[in-house]
């Protein structure tokens, strides 16, 4: 069982991305990841998203753009030992669906835990000018206190906002 | 979007039919390539099919004398995830173990370096023996299993255990009797010591010795050299015939006298690695074209002509398309009748190798050119090996006069490499005549009826059970798919503990999901050995479940 013995593939790393549901399992595999982290009791959802986007980052970091050559010796006599694998997907040609895929993740999963925290923003920024507006009506503007910063630090009562939310 | 299967593109015949009445466009379709032409029974007759090859374009009607039928069923994609998390974990305990190793934890039995040569530049890559010592390892004992035996339709072979998981074999000194091999390329059961082929070969040992001790062009050619020359060149319909010593060498050596700087050379995706190797060796430019797939290989020809060579555009020297018979990995066969065709229209000149299919295929068992019943002279250079279907070692080409007389002076292996030894040449010629009738019985013609029948009952058998089988209804060569890794090492176990010997093959030699055990099917093999494998590969694989086929087959009354 060698490279080259039943095919002339050099290099079987570059076609693994773009095999039969491979991106539905890199997509699972985050899914599941996300579950794992959700279930600690003691991580608050912002931070599991937070922690979701890192650790996601650092591991397709750390395969895709750290780890160079291929685990199997190739027939190509070394070209690929010096390229990351991110560097071998298709044999260098760019912008194929497999690369547009793997640089679009990120800022999706990126986007989305962002979402999750200017929702939160939103809510609580609207609570305070609702509050501002009905209880501060006379005032003049720069007298108002300013509408509090939504932060993602801990609290219980994110919690509550959550669930009602 | 990802590639599969299923998903490359067409092999553009006009009449696709499901012959099976199983609806495509579920999740697992089968790819199914039907061709039947049944309006003119002329085309049947072998002195009129030059005229069609010709005239025909390369639009598939007209040029299949007979059903062509190949399946490569998608993988599911329920297994296709759990293959790559497979392979997930896998990793992830590679790298546990790497870790352990380095620290020192766990006793590591790989080559490492001696401390006083720690400074120096390393001699081996360690990442690049990832897989070999975290997967391969783990699974080895399904390889190299050492027999003891001639590997005929049974074959004995030596116990071994290994205390510490594969590292180290030790010897139990008992021995496996009566193994039923599935994985010898013994596709006409040549492999024999007893009958007239042995008694022959150990006659030419007694007169002429056991070696030759030189090359062809100095004191290395005897007259049977010269004899089974003249035969091959007569079994195979050709004008003159070269034989040499190693199959792998008759490919890597001959390829760069053929093909040179400023030639062309269209390869099929999955050649074997001696084409490979040749035609990097030619220096000439490679490009490859999908497996079997007529419109890639006619977009690349026209491509080609129009464009010539890469920065000068000059017209190429000579364009040369490398394909096989049959694809040992894939089980598929070529499509010779639209390669011929493709290969008149823009002039460019074939090289069949038929290592698999010589012997295998076709009612004289005259390889994939009698198959589909086309004229010898269109295929210009015609390799095969003797390996496989002639019980002997070694391979050769044919062709026209002038060429012949080309590679006798000018072929590497003839110049350099020792001729084949007396024995050897031997079992050809017996086994040769034996296919052709010429010895006075019809002991050829029968093997070559009972591997076709073997063939089609153990295929039809296999998919019946639900097993997803690649490739064409009638190749000897027969893979089923496991697509897990540890898939791959049960079901050798297993099979082996059940006293069959079966070839698995995984990552990276296939992709990465299409891992799989590959039967061979042989004439020697009686029909109660098939059915006594079928039976055992049928217990395996509902232990294993590895019957993934999508679609079922009505058993039919056999």
């Amino acid at each position: 069982m060698n490279v080259g013995v039943a095919h002339s593939e050099v290099n079987p790393n570059t076609r693994v991305m773009n095999s039969r549901g491979i991106w539905l399992t890199y997509a699972l595999g985050v899914g599941m990841l996300h579950i794992v982290l959700l279930s600690i009791p003691f991580f608050s959802v912002p931070v599991v998203w937070t922690l979701t986007n890192v650790i996601h980052n650092f591991g397709m970091y750390v395969f895709m753009h750290a780890v160079k050559g291929t685990p199997f010796e190739t027939p190509d006599q070394g070209k690929a030992r010096l390229l990351t694998h991110w560097e071998q997907l298709d044999y260098g040609v760019q912008f194929t669906s497999s690369r547009k895929f793997f640089t679009i993740s990120p800022i999706i999963l990126y986007v989305a835990s962002r979402h999750l925290e200017q929702e939160i923003f939103s809510c609580k920024f609207l609570h305070e000018v609702r509050h501002n507006t009905l209880c501060h009506k006379h005032c003049f503007p720069f007298e108002c206190a300013d509408p509090q910063i939504a932060t993602t630090t801990r609290s219980p009562h994110l919690w509550h906002q959550q669930v009602l939310s | 979007m990802t590639e599969s299967s299923a998903n490359k593109p067409g092999n553009g015949q006009v009449c696709h039919r499901v012959k099976n009445g199983v609806k495509p466009g579920r999740n697992g379709f089968i790819k199914n390539h039907h061709h039947y032409h049944h309006q003119q029974p002329m085309y049947c007759y072998p002195e009129d099919k030059v005229q069609h090859t010709a005239c025909n374009g390369s639009s598939g009607l007209g040029l299949y004398s007979r059903p062509f039928i190949e399946s490569f069923e998608e993988t599911p994609m329920l297994v296709a995830v759990l293959t790559y998390m497979g392979y997930g974990i896998l990793t992830i305990f590679g790298y546990l173990r790497d870790f352990l190793r380095d620290w020192k934890i766990e006793r590591c039995h790989i080559a490492r370096e001696r401390e006083e040569q720690r400074d120096f530049v390393p001699l081996y890559q360690d990442f690049e023996n990832f897989y070999t010592r975290n997967l391969y390892m783990r699974i080895r004992d399904s390889w190299n299993r050492p027999i003891c035996s001639v590997p005929g339709a049974k074959v004995d072979l030596v116990e071994r255990v290994s205390p510490d998981y594969n590292w180290t074999f030790d010897y139990t000194g008992k021995v496996v009797e009566g193994v039923i091999n599935m994985g010898s390329y013994n596709y006409l059961g040549f492999a024999e010591n007893t009958g007239y082929c042995a008694d022959a070969s150990a006659e030419v040992t007694m007169k002429y010795g056991v070696g030759v001790a030189s090359t062809r062009q100095e004191m290395g050619n005897l007259d049977r050299h010269e004899e089974m020359e003249e035969l091959v060149a007569k079994f195979l319909g050709v004008e003159s015939a070269m034989a040499f010593g190693m199959g792998f060498a008759t490919n890597s050596m001959n390829i760069p006298a053929l093909a040179g700087k400023g030639c062309l050379i269209l390869s099929d995706e999955l050649n074997h690695a001696s084409l490979v190797l040749g035609a990097r060796l030619s220096g000439s430019t490679i490009r490859v074209f999908k497996h079997n797939n007529m419109q890639s290989l006619e977009k690349m020809l026209r491509d080609a002509i129009v464009h010539g060579q890469p920065r000068t555009h000059r017209p190429w020297k000579k364009i040369l398309i490398l394909v096989e018979g049959i694809y040992s990995m894939e089980g598929s066969i070529v499509r010779l009748p639209e390669v011929i065709a493709l290969k008149k229209r823009y002039r460019a000149y074939l090289y069949l190798d038929e290592a698999h299919s010589i012997g295998a295929l076709g009612p004289g068992g005259r390889g994939v050119v009698d198959y589909f019943g086309l004229d010898p002279r269109d295929v210009d250079v015609m390799m095969g090996t003797f390996t496989k279907s002639f019980g002997a070692a070694g391979g050769y080409i044919g062709g026209r006069k002038e060429l012949m007389e080309y590679l006798r002076s000018h072929s590497h292996s003839a110049v350099y490499a020792a001729s084949m030894s007396p024995p050897v040449v031997e079992q050809i010629i017996a086994s040769m005549k034996c296919i052709m009738g010429e010895d006075g019985t019809t002991l050829g013609r029968d093997r070559v009826q009972q591997l076709a029948e073997n063939t089609l009952y153990f295929r039809r058998r296999l998919t019946e059970m639900g097993f997803i089988i690649y490739g064409n209804n009638d190749s000897p060569v027969v893979p089923m798919m496991l697509y897990m890794p540890a898939k791959i090492g049960a079901f050798g176990r297993e099979m082996l503990k059940r006293n069959i010997g079966v070839v698995v093959v995984g990552f990276p030699a296939t992709p990465i999901i299409e891992s799989r055990a590959r039967f061979c099917i042989s004439a020697a093999h009686t029909k109660d050995m098939l059915d006594t494998a079928l039976s055992v590969i049928s217990e395996v694989g509902d232990l294993l479940q590895v019957k993934y086929s999508r679609h079922k087959r009505l058993p039919s009354l056999d």
